[in-house]
C-alpha cells in the first residue's frame, strides 16, 4: 500500500513484527485479539480510547516518516511518537 | 601564505609540581595554576588528579576533553573563547601530544560514561592512551548549572593553553605541515577532490557544539578553514551518549581531515571541510542535507566523507545527506555506529541511506566486562550501573567515552558472522 | 545421554486450539505431541525428559514469560533445549525464538526450529535456528532435520547451513588496523574508481524489508480514508467462505450508511487468535464507530464505502504483498488517499 503511494496506518499490538516487515506508520493497538478495543474497560471508556486511537492513526497518516515509526496514544497527550530505537533524550546506556 | 604547522612536543610522563614546566617529554603541572585556570564565581573548588595509560584507574562522569595547544605568547588558540576571531591565522601551533585535560563530575543531562586507563575498555577509548589531567569540581552554592558548565569549559580551555605554553621554547619532536584545502581553480593532476562534512549535535544546553564560541544551532552548513578547527574553533559542550560524542580533543585532531591530509597529493586532493548542525526536526534535517549537498557541489567536491554525533536521531541526518549527495552524483561515505543489540543480531541502523558505502564504528550495545580498578576519579559511584566507581562491572560499549567515535578516531568496527559460523568474539570486547 | 527439554504451544500439546491461546506455562513429564516422534528420532542417544507448554497469546504478550519458561526448563534438569518447530506461525515462532535465545544466553545449548520466513526468527539472538517446513504437514521432515542437529549441538559442535541452519547473521565487534576515518578514505577511493556502492560497504544495507514510505496526507479533514483488516472480519455466517488461515484471496464488504459494526452482524473467522472479544464488539477489530464519529466531527473527510478484508494468519509474505498491490489499485481507482489497517 505504502509502496503504491497510499499512506497506511497499521494498528497492531505486534509492533516488532510490523517494524520488521517495514511498515512505515505503526499505531500501537491494545491486544492481539482486539487491536482497537479493550474488553477490560467500561464501554464508554473503551469507546473514548478507540476514538483517540483512530485520531492517532490520522496523525500518523498526516506525518512524514522515513522509517518504520511507532505512534502511541499517550496517557495524556495524543501525539506521542518515537522513531525506531530510542529518541535522543532516552538513556540507552 | 605559509602552510600551517603543528609543532609537536611529546608527553610521556605527567606529575604535579609548584610551577608548570615541560622538559624532555615530562610535563609538570603547577597545582596553583590549575586553580587559577578554573577561577570562576560558579565554581567553589576544583581538584586536579592525574590518570596515565596502563594505570588501574577509572574516570567516571567524564565531560569534555581538550588537547593542550598554544600559539605562543601572542595567543590565538580557541577563537571565540580565549582569542578574538580576527587574529592572524595559520602559522605555528604547539601541541602537547600524549596529554589531555578532562573534566569529570555531575552535570545535568550528562549521560554518564567512563574511561578505564587499563583493561579491555582501554582498547576502545582514545582517552585511555593519553596522560590525563582530570579536574573534579564543586559548583558554587548559588550557581546555575549553565554557569557551572560554562565555567568548567572555560577552565579546560585555559588550562589546555597554559600547559602547552610551557613547551613553546622546547625543541620539538616533530613538525607537521597541515595541508590546506585544494582550491577548486587549481589543477588537480588528475586526482579526485575529496572533502568532509562534519555534523555537529545541536540540541540545546548540555547537548550543544560551539563554533567560534557560538552554538551552531540555527546555522546553515558552512565551509570552514580546517586550520581554524586545529586551533580550537570547534569546542564541544555536548554530553549525550558517551561513546557517540566528539569531544573537543577529537575536533582538534579531526580524524577525517587527518586521513584526507595524509593522502593529499598521493591519491586525492583534500578539498575542504563543511560543518553542519543536526536540527531536531525532520524539515530542518532535510534543509541541512539539501544545502550541504549543494555546497559540496559548489565547492567542487568529487566525493565526501560524512560524519555525525549522537544516536538514532542523528542517523537520519547522515542518511538524508548521503541520499542528497548520491542523488547529486557525489559519492558519499558515512560513518555509522551500529545499534545491533547485545548479541549483534538486531537491525544495525535506525535510519540508513537508500544505498551507499558505509563505515562501521562498532556496536553500541555490545557488552564489555571491566575488571575492578584501584582508584576512581569523577565521583564515588558509577551511577549508570549502580555500583561503586572502582567495582568490576559489565557495561555496553555505549558507556565508554569515544569508543564508537562518530568522527572516525577509533579502530573498533563490526563484521557479520554468517549463521553457519560459530560466533566468536574477537578484538577487545 | 543428555536430557532434552522440549518447548511447544498449547495446540501441539493437545491442550486446545485458539480458545486455549491464553494458557499459562506448564511443565509436563516426558515427551508430548511432536516430542514423541522427536524422542524416537533421537534414539538411545538422548531423551526428551520433559515438555514445557504455553499458550500462544500468553507466550507472545506477557512480560517476563520467557524467564518463567526458562526457569521451568531448568527445573526439568535440561541439558539441551529444543523449541518448536513453529513452522510459519508468528506468535509461536516468536516464543520459540525468544526462549532459545534466552537459553543460549544463559549457557544452555538451545535450538529453535521454524520456517525461515517466520517473523519471529529475528528474535533468536545467537541461538541456532533450524529450518522447518511452512506447516505442520512437514512435521516429520522437519524433525528428521532437527534430531541430528540436536545431537550435533549436544556434542558441542557448531551447526552450519548443511545442518539446515538459517537466520540472521550476528554483527560482532572487533578491533582492526586502521581507524574508521582511514577506512572511509579507502571506501571513497574505491567508489571513485568505479566500484559499486553496495560492493564496498562495511554495513550491508540489504536484508531488511524496507518500504519506501508514502507521502503523508496533506489534509486529513478532506481526505477519503479506507478501513482494512487482516483479522478476517466477515458478515455473520461467512457467506464467501473466507479461509481462517493461509489466505489465497481477499474480500470487500459495504459499510456504506453504517455507523457501527453491530454485534451479531459480523464475525471474525481468523484461526490465529481468540475471536470472542472481537465478535462481541466487531469495532474492536475494525474501528468503524470511532471513524464515523471522527468523520462527523470533520476530523476525516470521508470513509471509503467498502471494508477490505483478508486473513493474515499464516499468509505468506508473497501473497500478502500481492493483496497489498491489489488493494492499492482498487483504492486508488476509488479516489481513496489513505488507509487504516488493523492487524492482529
Amino acid at each position: 500500500m505504502e509502496r503504491a503511494g497510499i499512506p497506511t496506518a497499521v494498528i497492531t499490538n505486534l509492533v516488532t513484527i510490523a517494524e520488521q516487515v517495514g511498515a512505515p506508520r505503526i499505531v500501537l493497538g491494545r491486544g492481539i485479539p482486539y487491536p482497537t478495543g479493550d474488553p477490560d474497560l467500561p464501554p464508554h471508556a473503551e469507546r473514548a480510547w478507540r476514538r483517540r486511537l483512530v485520531e492517532q492513526a490520522l496523525v500518523a497518516l498526516a506525518t512524514p516518516v522515513e522509517r518504520p515509526t511507532v505512534f502511541e496514544v499517550g496517557a495524556q497527550d495524543v501525539g506521542a511518537q518515537h522513531v525506531g530505537a530510542q529518541p535522543e533524550e532516552a538513556t540507552r546506556a | 601564505m605559509p602552510v600551517p604547522q603543528r609543532i609537536v612536543h611529546e608527553v610521556n610522563a605527567v606529575e604535579f609540581g609548584e610551577a608548570t614546566r615541560y622538559r624532555q617529554r615530562r610535563l609538570v603541572v603547577g597545582s596553583d595554576e590549575v586553580a587559577a585556570a578554573f577561577a570562576d564565581a560558579a565554581l567553589a573548588a576544583v581538584r586536579p588528579h592525574l590518570a596515565s595509560p596502563a594505570e588501574r584507574v577509572r574516570i567516571v562522569k567524564p565531560l569534555d576533553v581538550v588537547e593542550p595547544r598554544s600559539r605562543g605568547p601572542e595567543g590565538g588558540t580557541f577563537p571565540g573563547w580565549l582569542a578574538p576571531i580576527n587574529r592572524s591565522r595559520g602559522g605555528q601551533t604547539h601541541v602537547l601530544r600524549g596529554a589531555a585535560v578532562l573534566a569529570a563530575g555531575y552535570l545535568p543531562r550528562n549521560q554518564e560514561g567512563l574511561v578505564d586507563m587499563s583493561g579491555p575498555a582501554a582498547d576502545l577509548s582514545p582517552f585511555s592512551r593519553t596522560h590525563n589531567i582530570v579536574v573534579e569540581f564543586d559548583p558554587a552554592e548559588d550557581a546555575s548549572w549553565a554557569d557551572v558548565d560554562a565555567a568548567v569549559r572555560r577552565g579546560l580551555l585555559r588550562l589546555a593553553v597554559h600547559l602547552a605554553d610551557a613547551a613553546v621554547d622546547a625543541e620539538p619532536d616533530a613538525v607537521e605541515d597541515l595541508a590546506q584545502p585544494h582550491r577548486a581553480v587549481d589543477p588537480t593532476g588528475g586526482l579526485p577532490r575529496v572533502g568532509a562534512i562534519t555534523n555537529l549535535q545541536t540540541q540545546g544546553a548540555f547537548k550543544d557544539v560551539f563554533v567560534y564560541g557560538r552554538s551552531m544551532a540555527g546555522s546553515l552548513p558552512t565551509l570552514i578553514d580546517p586550520a581554524e578547527v586545529d586551533d580550537g574553533a570547534v569546542v564541544s559542550g555536548q554530553y549525550g551518549h558517551p561513546a557517540l560524542r566528539n569531544p573537543t580533543y577529537v575536533h582538534q585532531n579531526h580524524p577525517v581531515v587527518a586521513a584526507l591530509r595524509a593522502r593529499d597529493g598521493d591519491d586525492l586532493r583534500f578539498a575542504g571541510l563543511v560543518l553542519c548542525p543536526e536540527p531536531v526536526e525532520q524539515a530542518g534535517k532535510e534543509l541541512m542535507s539539501e544545502h550541504a549537498a549543494w555546497l559540496c557541489r559548489a565547492a567542487g567536491f568529487d566525493a565526501v566523507i560524512v560524519t555525525k554525533e549522537g544516536a538514532g536521531n542523528a542517523d537520519n541526518d547522515l542518511a538524508l545527506k548521503v541520499d542528497a549527495l548520491e542523488a547529486a552524483g557525489v559519492p558519499a561515505v558515512p560513518l555509522y555506529p551500529e545499534l545491533s543489540g547485545p548479541d549483534g543480531t538486531g537491525p544495525p541502523l535506525v535510519a540508513g541511506p537508500r544505498r551507499g558505502s558505509l563505515v562501521s564504528t562498532g556496536n553500541y550495545d555490545q557488552r564489555v566486562s571491566l575488571p575492578a580498578v584501584e582508584r576512581a576519579l569523577g565521583g564515588p559511584r558509577l551511577d549508570v550501573a549502580d555500583v561503586e566507581a572502582t567495582a568490576a562491572v559489565e557495561v555496553p560499549v555505549a558507556t565508554i567515552l569515544g569508543a564508537l567515535s562518530p568522527l572516525g578516531a577509533g579502530r573498533f568496527t563490526c563484521r557479520s558472522t554468517p549463521p553457519q559460523e560459530e560466533p566468536v568474539q574477537e578484538g577487545a570486547a | 545421554m543428555m536430557r532434552v527439554v522440549h518447548y511447544i504451544n498449547q495446540f501441539y500439546a493437545g491442550l486446545g486450539g485458539e480458545e486455549a491461546a491464553g494458557l499459562s506455562p506448564r511443565l509436563l513429564d516426558g515427551p508430548a505431541g511432536p516430542g514423541r516422534l522427536l524422542d524416537q528420532l533421537l534414539g538411545d542417544e538422548h531423551e526428551v525428559v520433559a515438555t514445557v507448554v504455553c499458550g500462544d497469546n500468553h507466550a507472545a504478550g506477557t512480560a517476563g514469560v520467557t524467564e518463567e519458561l526458562l526457569g521451568m526448563v531448568r527445573e526439568a534438569g535440561a541439558e539441551l533445549l529444543l523449541t518448536g518447530p513453529a513452522f510459519g506461525s508468528g506468535r509461536y515462532g516468536m516464543a520459540c525464538a525468544r526462549l532459545a535465545a534466552a537459553g543460549t544466553t544463559a549457557g544452555l545449548p538451545s535450538l529453535a526450529a521454524m520456517h525461515p520466513d517466520n517473523p519471529g526468527i529475528g528474535e533468536a539472538g545467537t541461538a541456532p535456528v533450524i529450518a522447518a517446513g511452512a506447516s505442520a504437514r512437514k512435521m516429520r521432515a522437519s524433525l528428521q532435520r532437527v534430531a541430528p542437529a540436536l545431537a550435533k549441538l549436544a556434542a558441542g559442535q557448531a551447526l552450519t547451513e548443511q545442518d539446515g541452519r538459517v537466520g540472521r547473521s550476528a554483527r560482532l565487534g572487533r578491533l582492526v588496523e586502521h581507524t574508521a576515518a582511514q577506512r572511509a578514505v579507502e571506501l571513497v577511493l574505491r567508489r571513485l574508481a568505479g566500484e559499486d556502492a553496495d560492493a564496498v560497504t562495511e554495513i550491508p544495507l540489504g536484508g531488511f524489508d524496507s518500504v519506501e514510505p508514502a507521502a503523508p496526507v496533506e489534509k486529513v479533514g478532506a481526505a477519503s480514508v479506507a478501513l482494512l483488516t487482516e483479522g478476517a472480519l466477515v458478515p455473520a455466517g461467512n457467506p464467501d467462505r473466507l479461509e481462517s488461515a493461509r489466505a489465497t484471496r481477499w474480500l470487500r464488504y459495504s459499510v456504506d450508511g453504517l455507523d457501527t459494526l453491530a454485534d451479531g452482524d459480523w464475525e471474525s473467522v481468523d484461526g490465529g487468535f481468540a475471536t470472542t472479544a472481537a465478535n462481541a464488539d466487531p469495532n474492536r477489530l475494525v474501528p468503524l464507530d470511532a471513524a464515523r464519529a471522527l468523520q462527523r466531527d470533520g476530523a476525516v473527510g470521508g470513509l471509503h464505502d467498502e471494508l477490505l478484508v483478508t486473513v493474515g494468519n499464516g499468509t505468506s509474505v508473497v501473497t500478502a504483498r500481492r493483496f497489498g498491490v491489489e488493494w492499492a489499485a482498487r483504492l486508488r481507482a476509488a479516489g481513496v488517499q489513505a488507509a487504516i489497517l488493523t492487524a492482529t
